[in-house]
């Protein structure tokens, strides 16, 4: 019992980070259909920032924080309007393609000036483990979990509650009349895709204080945040953070009880099923458009 | 359908008579290089180009290919034949299986579950030990007899010619096919999957088709690969080999028959060129791929193709 409480902990402090690094992928789908390829490299992106702030520079962590948010959010503007806007309303597949090629510059780029070697965000938090009854957990995963939840809830009344969330549902609704409604649809493009980057680069750097900032594992990333979004929905908010609790508790039981591994195979294994039971998520409405 | 065919032709013709003009080694592994990009191409551009779907896990069948080949060799000694036709059988069935899967979903669904297919069989090749050798891979396969005899250069040659006579097939194939009624439908299908379907054509039928056709083809691309190098690893299942693929089909032009064979002799000569650069070239690929899709949508070959078209249809006017 105390093993699966442990595990179950274990999971679940897992998953909030899973679901914070899958938020900003499927808001960019939901409100743009726009599947970004290069997600986990704009994550790798911030985290090797924040590295660099805080490990080379020295800088405070929030205020590093606060600078690898506000950089990939105009790296996120930019790479909508000088990039995707080029081929907005050309369906799925000219974005898909065009992200792949993002993603694919991106990684290499940064392979040629920060080098394979593995990473870590300085945090201020201390890894003193605290006990809870029968579980055991550090002290910076509990602040980080703290942190993903302040982020996720953020940015759920920025889109649910603010003008710029109310514009960005609304061209999502139908471009058309928020146009006519005198809302700058370019713009909300922009800064809908700036929203994801910023919180791929976010997730990024809070994850790098606890495991590593490594240029690979941008692909890895990118699909565990697909396959946490297929499993709660594409575009769905609730399914994004449901999607990645449920992974990160199988994982972690998978892992505890079984063999640790195939544990990377688990998510796979488990869109594959949902995909053939439930082919548009837990959370996903059925969409079919001729 | 006529320019394609004689460009192919052409195209086959300059590849048979190269050999004789060249006498450096070095120079003949690249066009092994270009002949094995070539196959892997025309394998990938059936789905992207004429089923419409991007299965960014092809190469899946890729690896499945090399392993089969190379687990064959290395445990039953059989031939450089033999092999090969398994491998392509083998990667077929897979194909079968993972299509009869996939091709349910579309869009972006299809290409992250093909991602992961491809991703589970990467984690089975490092971690069943046992068939696979995990990191290691299998080393020491042996080279087919006809290529182990003469000078370096003769053996590259010999292999340059298979590996000619393994494209000219698999090009022959996707040719008989494309310009065959379940190619003219799959066409139809990726044009307008409704009109289609009202037409009584069943697109998941087609799909499975053409991804069994390409996985195919795809595992004989490996099993050629494993007997050339000699040596699979678990990298069979990487991402480089995936950029590459979608490079040559997206810059030769996706959907035409001569625009991967176009493709892949521009990725390769790029890579032969760029190779001082080496970490380099792989950020200049993915612009590449960024410029071509924001200006080059239809690829190189379709941008002739048009070309060729509006100047047929020109000419009557001006008379």
């Amino acid at each position: 019992m105390g093993l699966f409480l442990q595990l179950l902990a274990n999971g679940i402090v897992l998953g909030t980070f899973y679901a914070l690094s899958a938020l900003g992928l499927t808001l960019v789908f939901g409100l743009m259909r726009v599947v970004n390829f290069a997600h986990g490299e704009l994550y790798v992106v911030g985290g090797l920032i924040g590295w660099a702030l805080t490990a080379v520079l020295g800088l405070n962590f929030f205020l590093a924080l606060a600078i690898v948010v506000i950089v990939l959010g105009i790296a996120g503007y930019l790479i909508d309007r000088l990039l995707i806007a080029w081929v907005r309303g050309e369906g799925e597949e000219p974005t898909i393609l065009l992200t792949i090629g993002l993603s694919i510059f991106i990684a290499n780029t940064a392979l040629l000036i920060v080098g394979t070697t593995p990473q870590t965000v300085l945090s201020p938090f201390l890894s003193k483990p605290l006990f809870l009854g029968p579980v055991v957990i550090t002290q910076s995963r509990l602040v980080l979990v703290g942190l993903c939840v302040a982020l996720i809830v953020g940015t759920y009344f920025l889109v649910q509650k603010t003008t710029l969330g109310r514009a960005m549902r609304a061209t999502f609704q139908d471009p058309m009349a928020a146009q006519l409604a005198g809302i700058r649809t370019a713009h909300i493009y922009g800064f809908t895709f700036a929203l994801g980057a910023a919180l791929a680069g976010a997730a990024g750097m809070l994850l790098g204080s606890i495991y590593v900032v490594q240029v690979t594992i941008g692909g890895v990333i990118s699909l565990k945040a697909f396959v946490i979004v297929i499993l709660g929905g594409m575009g769905s908010f609730a399914g994004a953070i449901v999607g990645g609790l449920i992974l990160g508790v199988v994982e972690a039981l998978w892992g505890g009880y079984v063999a640790t591994g195939y544990v990377d195979a688990i998510g796979f294994a488990l869109v594959i099923v949902m995909l053939l039971v439930r082919p548009y998520g837990l959370f996903g409405k059925r969409v079919e458009r001729a | 359908m006529r320019l394609e065919r004689n460009v192919l032709l052409i195209a086959l013709t300059v590849a048979l008579l190269a050999p004789l003009a060249v006498h450096n080694d070095y120079v003949v592994h690249i066009g092994v290089n270009v002949l094995f990009s070539v196959i892997l191409a025309t394998s990938f551009n059936l789905i992207v180009g004429y089923v419409g779907e991007f299965p960014l896990g092809h190469t899946a069948f890729f690896g499945i290919g090399a392993y089969t080949a190379a687990l064959l060799s290395v445990c039953f000694a059989l031939p450089f034949q033999v092999t090969v036709i398994t491998a392509a059988f083998v990667a077929a069935l897979f194909g079968l299986a993972i299509g009869a899967v996939t091709l349910r979903l579309r869009g972006p669904f299809f290409v992250i579950v093909t991602l992961c297919f491809a991703e589970v069989l990467r984690l089975i090749a490092n971690n069943w030990i046992d068939l696979t050798n995990g990191p290691m891979g299998v080393s020491g396969i042996a080279m087919p007899a006809w290529a182990t005899s003469g000078s370096i250069l003769q053996q590259k040659v010999a292999f340059y010619y298979a590996g000619l006579l393994l494209a000219a097939l698999s090009i022959f194939i996707s040719y008989r096919f494309v310009y065959s009624n379940v190619g003219r439908a799959a066409i139809a299908v990726r044009e307008n999957r409704f009109v289609a379907q009202s037409l009584g054509i069943w697109p998941f039928y087609l799909g499975l088709v053409t991804f069994v056709l390409a996985a195919a083809i795809a595992g004989a691309a490996g099993g050629f690969y494993a007997h050339y190098f000699t040596y699979v690893g678990p990298e069979v299942f990487d991402f480089s080999f995936m950029i590459t693929m979608i490079i040559m089909v997206l810059v030769g032009g996706k959907g035409t028959l001569v625009g991967p064979v176009v493709g892949a002799f521009i990725v390769v000569m790029l890579d032969v060129y760029l190779r001082d650069f080496k970490e380099l070239r792989f950020s200049i690929f993915g612009l590449l791929v960024i410029a071509v899709v924001i200006f080059l949508p239809r690829g190189l070959m379709g941008f002739i193709s048009r070309r060729h078209e509006t100047y047929h249809r020109e000419k009557p006017g001006d008379a």
